[in-house]
């Protein structure tokens, strides 16, 4: 059974989900800053805060429920090997895909708790966000999709 | 897609395990769990599923009278008609039978404007449309069930990110 936060249940498995993706999005950001052109720096350094601020409030939000998180991986294995500025921002779109696929997850298996599904909707629009954002960066196309995260 | 080494796989499918029987446990646990809603009054996915099969028509019409804005328009109305085809599935799902008239609550239509002869108006008649189709989604999620608020939540996601290609 999931552990109660003040009242609550916690999805254990889905956070613990987006948890892993936090710290995967955390690396990938690291990794692509390599090979980004530095106009984009700015934008880049926002979205690695942006995801580290996710992952400390996730780990937060597990202890809390009386729950080890799950730590990061050593390194990660993307689609490809990042080798250019496109395959980084390739990515770094996949990695905010993958959150917000995690994200969406923790939103589906919530108890219907204002608190945890506003916390992973915004999280989950925003990693679309992002997404859409990298993607005209890149000149991808289809800039959206329709149901981010969505399986 | 996106893998840690291999073994993480094995690490995630353990959670979504987890997860299950979380799903499985909270009818047992009356006082930490919502109650499914009850099934009085419109489905409240008709409110969202009619506010997108709007957009689809506004987005049209804004992309025929305005070529510059027809590519973002075109792509717009796309993600909503996938989101207005999804709801209603959802919809005939639960509700396989049409409601007989004389029970059903009338639920005015949604008549979107027609497209302004003004690009700039245009623009910010989409993106309000966007802002308003997020916020009503948004809504939906903190009380629907777990696949209702989940398909709300990525319908949400989508149409900000709308938003932020028009602004």
């Amino acid at each position: 059974m999931a552990p109660c936060r003040a009242g609550v249940q916690v999805p254990v498995g889905a956070l613990q989900g987006a948890l892993a993706a936090e710290h995967a999005a955390v690396w990938v950001y690291g990794v692509a800053g390599a090979f980004v052109s530095s106009g984009l720096a700015r934008r880049l350094d926002e979205a690695a805060t942006a995801h580290q601020a996710r992952r400390d409030a996730t780990q937060r939000l597990l202890i809390d429920a009386g729950v080890t998180p799950v730590p990061p991986e050593p390194g990660y294995l993307g689609p490809e090997p990042v080798t250019d500025a496109a395959s980084a921002l390739r990515l770094m779109i996949t990695a905010e895909m993958d959150a917000a696929g995690a994200w969406r997850s923790v939103v589906e298996r919530s108890p219907a708790d204002p608190d945890l599904r506003g916390t992973a909707l915004e999280a989950l629009t925003a990693a679309a966000v992002r997404a859409t954002r990298w993607r005209a960066t890149a000149g991808a196309t289809p800039l959206t999709v329709p149901f981010p995260g969505a399986p | 897609m996106f893998q840690a080494r291999p073994s993480r796989r094995r690490a995630l499918a353990a959670g979504v395990t987890t997860a299950a029987l979380f799903l499985a446990g909270p009818t047992a646990l009356a006082g930490c769990t919502a109650s499914a809603p009850a099934p009085e009054g419109p489905d409240p996915l008709e409110a969202p599923a009619r506010r997108a099969e709007s957009d689809v028509a506004l987005a049209a019409a804004v992309a025929q009278a305005h070529s510059t804005l027809a590519a973002t328009a075109r792509a717009l109305a796309a993600d909503r008609a996938a989101h207005a085809a999804t709801l209603r599935a959802e919809l005939h799902r639960v509700h396989p039978d049409p409601v007989p008239t004389s029970t059903a609550q009338p639920v005015p239509p949604v008549v979107p404007p027609p497209a302004s002869p003004d690009a700039a108006a245009a623009r910010t008649a989409l993106t309000e449309a966007m802002r308003a189709a997020q916020d009503e989604a948004a809504a939906l999620v903190i009380t629907l069930p777990g696949y209702r608020a989940a398909l709300l939540a990525s319908v949400a996601a989508c149409c900000a990110t709308h938003t932020a290609l028009l602004t």
